[in-house]
């Protein structure tokens, strides 16, 4: 194997020349103030594949695995956003769903939620984002572990296999809700009780490996890789969003693995962790003395990080592409910082808020409502932190911007839905209503996809070196923007007069006279948001053959990402020698600089006479 | 460790030294392999794992009605007609411990270059890992053997064996990794890859004796474990 | 990254400290055992379990994993995490506690 390693001497002399160049060697053209301390740990050895498979397949280039992990990830979403289109269908047309059973009903509940949080979204972000935009964002060559991190996608791909599989198994896949609570989801009675719930709890241990695996790479790259000058307060705030969310993801799926691994021992050998005695058609069973809101609150300490795990590469990406797109600074960057810490360290201490109904102990409403409550705080800093970006920014108001604009909205209205939901008093009547389903849907739905798609609209150029057409990015973008609002706005209205969640039809309630016609106006507005979905793919097949050529940095940001020498970046990312970095990657519009830009490489002494902020 | 020496970096030791560190470029934890840095953050979410089983067992137990079995007289084992209450258990924490040392000297060893030493100890470690999980094997079918099962336990209640075999399962097989890696590192202890940075199978990084200190630490953290299980399991 | 570990090579500890905590780590686990063969009961038990089991937890982290002589920076990142298990814990002694009062007011003291 040693003989396929590069022998990388060549850029180990080349980078010594650049530190000894700051004492006044090498070029001896180095002012002091450009001096950066030399580099502490020596060039990275990468494994460069030879054929088609170790470069296309078994690739252990993190650009190559995030762009995997992206396709796989899309392809489950897709068929998320499907399930969801016959789940309206159903609700807005029963008589036109009529091969559609309770049974499918609840099945395609399950599956469109674990999809879309799990398989979708955190892969998506984490696995995706994070594999691409970590290392060129932190300047290193590649994640430390190239081999490990291949494995994680290998398994996530398995993981997908699996969860694809119970759609085969007898009885179908599991019909418990995304939530999966026991005792319901492994008793008889429950689609796929048998098979499907077991296929889900492998599919989820085996995400959770491949997870962790990736996980590792992702902090470690992070804190012990970066190149010389980069401090963490000098990452871009996608890094500092796709960081902490990797923290939670870490110290949180461990609940979720221990859960499902206690629910498949219950489902396979019969022990009773979450079983109590039931009686069931006069019969008692085997079960008995188990806890099943033990699951709850092992789901939960694990749920509540993810939707954070969802949210703050979000909230990272967008304030990156905010702050290049409005040509700007961001507002407030170390605040900016630490309410992204702090977001995170608090979705460890508000898990219960999920459980308002569920019967626990009473006094749990008083402590969860509080730290919940307080969590508004920091999320609140942040959206005033966007608007104060963008005043007074010199905005180009592109696709990418209008995403922006469209994240900041939907997550300020699924937010302050949040607040009703976050009251134990007001929550009570609220609790399993559709209020429920358009909140979470505004708020870790739609507002996070806004900004993968303003993110892929951003950095597309990088990966593929070509622009995508704005104008079909333009359709692409107000379809979906306004026809997201037009399913979920209609949604808190069906919550507050009573309609259930997860409800396969409404029979004869008297609120069924005037959700009828409600349904049937939001099952249209999906399936065009669907549909609309299909301009993205459109445009980017197109662009792929025929776009315009990007170049290089074609938005004039200051990251590291755009500044590799090749576009899109080779395996190794940035040819003989790494960057060094002097500066935040905000750096726009200063006063007296000759452009709008200073990227995050260029010296000190270049920019003398300019007021750069010092960071 | 001292501080490892870095060039243009002057350390400051505590408090200040964590401010400076963590807001210093490059690296946060510094002079730290990344294979140890993986290997730290790989037990935090360990040990949120096993948090999580010995929860679930806190909250399983505390909630039966019906009576817990008494582990003293469970697990007692008789030396000549006497029950000796935990003796087994007793033996495999002491066990657990002595491969604990051994592990810790062999890290000794390695950095000191001490290839012979360190590579014995590796392997009394490994020996002593093998023991534990013989015991456990033992002690597991001594409980089938009077009937606790997973989903039954003719002592009371049934979570009992549930958890029992769960947790007990669980670390017993963080410790039957831990032998094959021992064994293995033994291996290339003794061969010598260490001293001649040769490549791992699976990494693109040098052999280095900073991997014993990483197996070690995973080692120390599957007696550390045991510390709790032992505490938590046994003599509640 | 081989370069920096030769450096730490040189500093190795005397053996005689890990001998120590060796020793130690037995003696504790006597006592912890000691505990249930004199079946102390209730609130002593309990400290004494929690005493001995935080101990050897402390000095296996400290000397055999090194944490001792490791920056700060390391030690921090890693001992923060607890709170949230401490949370976890506290929380479900709560819940385990209000479980156990639910069934023996609705199956005991109900069914009577």
């Amino acid at each position: 194997m040693s003989d396929e390693y590069e022998n990388k001497t060549g850029y180990q002399a080349q980078s010594s020349e650049t530190i000894s160049s700051g004492g006044g060697g090498g070029s001896g053209t180095v002012p002091d103030a450009d001096h950066v301390r030399p580099a502490e740990i020596p060039e990275q050895d990468l494994y460069h594949g030879h054929s088609f498979i170790t470069k296309w397949i078994f690739c252990q280039d993190a650009k190559v695995i995030g762009v995997q992990y992206f396709l796989l990830a899309t392809f489950t979403g897709i068929i998320g956003l499907i399930l969801s289109w016959l789940m309206r269908l159903q609700l807005g047309f029963p008589e036109a769903a009529g091969f559609m059973t309770a049974e499918h009903y609840y099945q395609f509940v399950t599956m469109h939620g674990m999809i879309m949080v799990v398989y979708f979204l955190t892969a998506l972000f984490l696995g995706g984002f994070g594999n691409y935009l970590i290392p060129l964002m932190v300047g290193s060559r590649d994640m430390v572990f190239p081999y490990l991190n291949m494995v994680s996608f290998w398994s996530f791909f398995v993981a997908v296999g699996v969860l694809l599989a119970s759609f085969f198994v007898p009885g179908g896949p599991t019909g418990a809700g995304w939530t999966l609570y026991p005792p319901q989801a492994i008793l008889e009675g429950t689609p796929g009780s048998g098979m499907g719930i077991l296929l889900m709890c492998i599919s989820l241990i085996l995400f959770v490996a491949g997870f962790t695996m990736g996980g590792l790479n992702y902090l470690i790259t992070i804190l012990q890789a970066r190149t010389r000058g980069m401090t963490l307060m000098r990452m871009p705030l996608t890094v500092w969003g796709i960081f902490t969310a990797t923290i939670l993801a870490m110290l949180a799926f461990p609940a979720l693995l221990v859960g499902g691994l206690m629910m498949t021992l219950d489902n396979v050998l019969g022990t009773s962790f979450f079983m109590p005695t039931i009686l069931k058609a006069g019969e008692v069973l085997e079960y008995g003395g188990g806890s099943p809101i033990l699951f709850q609150h092992l789901f939960w300490f694990f749920g509540h990080p993810e939707v954070y795990i969802v949210a703050l590469p979000a909230f990272g990406i967008v304030s990156d592409l905010i702050s290049v797109h409005a040509r700007k600074n961001i507002f407030g960057y170390r605040m900016m910082v630490w309410a992204i810490v702090g977001i995170g360290g608090l979705s460890f201490f508000v898990w219960a808020h999920h459980m308002y109904v569920s019967g626990m102990n009473p006094w749990f409403g008083f402590f969860f409502a509080t730290t919940t409550l307080i969590i508004a705080i920091p999320t609140a800093m942040k959206v005033y932190n966007w608007i104060l970006t963008l005043w007074r920014g010199n905005i180009r108001l592109n696709v990418v911007m209008l995403w922006c604009l469209g994240f900041i909205v939907t997550f300020v209205n699924g937010g302050i839905t949040g607040l009703f939901l976050g009251n134990v008093t007001v929550d009570v009547p609220l609790s399993d209503t559709y209020f429920v389903i358009a909140h979470f849907h505004m708020v870790m739905g739609i507002a996070p996809l806004m900004v993968i798609m303003g993110a892929v609209y951003h950095w597309f150029p990088l990966v593929a070196g070509r622009f995508l057409d704005e104008k079909l990015g333009k359709w692409h973008f107000w379809l979906t923007f306004l026809g997201a609002y037009s399913i979920y706005f209609p949604m808190h209205y069906l919550g507050f007069i009573g309609v259930p969640r997860r409800y396969f039809e409404m029979y004869d309630s008297p609120y069924v006279t005037s959700a009828v016609g409600m349904n049937e106006f939001i099952s249209v507005a999906a399936f065009i948001v669907g549909a609309a979905q299909l301009i993205l793919i459109y445009n980017i097949i197109r662009t792929l053959k025929i776009g315009k050529p990007a170049g290089h940095n074609p938005w004039q940001a200051n990251s590291l990402e755009w500044l590799t020498p090749s576009v899109p970046p080779e395996h190794g990312n940035w040819g003989e020698k790494l960057p060094v970095v002097h500066r935040w990657p905000y750096d726009f519009s200063v006063p007296g600089a000759k452009e709008d830009f200073i990227t995050q490489t260029t010296p000190p002494s270049e920019v003398a006479e300019t007021e750069v902020e010092k960071t | 460790m001292s501080d490892p020496k870095i060039e243009g970096y002057e350390f400051k030791p505590g408090f200040k030294g964590m401010a400076q560190d963590t807001g210093s470029d490059q690296t946060m934890f510094k002079g730290v392999h990344w294979g140890k840095a993986m290997m730290w953050i790989f037990l935090l979410s360990d040990t949120f794992i096993f948090s999580c089983f010995l929860i679930s067992y806190m909250k399983g137990r505390g909630s039966t009605l019906i009576d817990w079995p008494n582990t003293s007289e469970v697990f007692s084992l008789h030396v000549g007609s006497t029950p000796v209450p935990l003796l087994l258990i007793a033996i495999m924490t002491f066990v657990l411990i002595t491969s604990s040392g051994t592990m810790a000297l062999a890290v000794k060893y390695g950095y000191e270059k001490n290839r012979k030493m360190c590579g014995w100890l590796i392997l009394a470690t490994a020996i002593g890992g093998l023991t534990f999980v013989g015991m456990q094997a033992f002690e597991w079918s001594k409980l089938i053997h009077e009937g606790v099962r997973p989903w039954e336990n003719p002592f009371g209640a049934k979570q009992f064996g549930s958890f029992f075999f769960m947790i007990t399962g669980f670390h017993g097989t963080h410790v039957s990794i831990g032998v094959i890696f021992l064994f293995i590192y033994a291996y290339k202890t003794f061969k010598g890859h260490y001293d001649e940075e040769k490549r791992g199978w699976f990494t693109t990084m040098k052999g280095d004796y900073v991997e014993i200190e990483i197996l070690g630490l995973y080692w120390h953290f599957v007696d550390l474990v045991w510390v709790f299980i032992f505490a938590f399991f046994y003599l509640w | 990254m081989s370069s920096m570990s030769e450096k730490e090579q040189s500093t190795t500890h005397k053996i005689g400290i890990y001998l120590w905590i060796w020793g130690l780590l037995f003696v504790l686990s006597f006592f912890s055992y000691m505990v249930d063969w004199y079946q102390f009961q209730g609130l002593l038990r309990w400290s004494l379990i929690l005493l001995f089991m935080f101990l050897k937890a402390g000095l296996i982290m400290a000397f055999f994993m090194h944490l001792f002589w490791e920056r700060y920076a390391l030690v921090n990142v890693l001992l923060w995490p607890m709170t949230a298990i401490g949370c976890f814990v506290f929380l479900m002694v709560a819940e385990f506690q209000y479980t156990v009062f639910t069934r023996l007011f609705y199956f005991v003291v109900g069914g009577q």
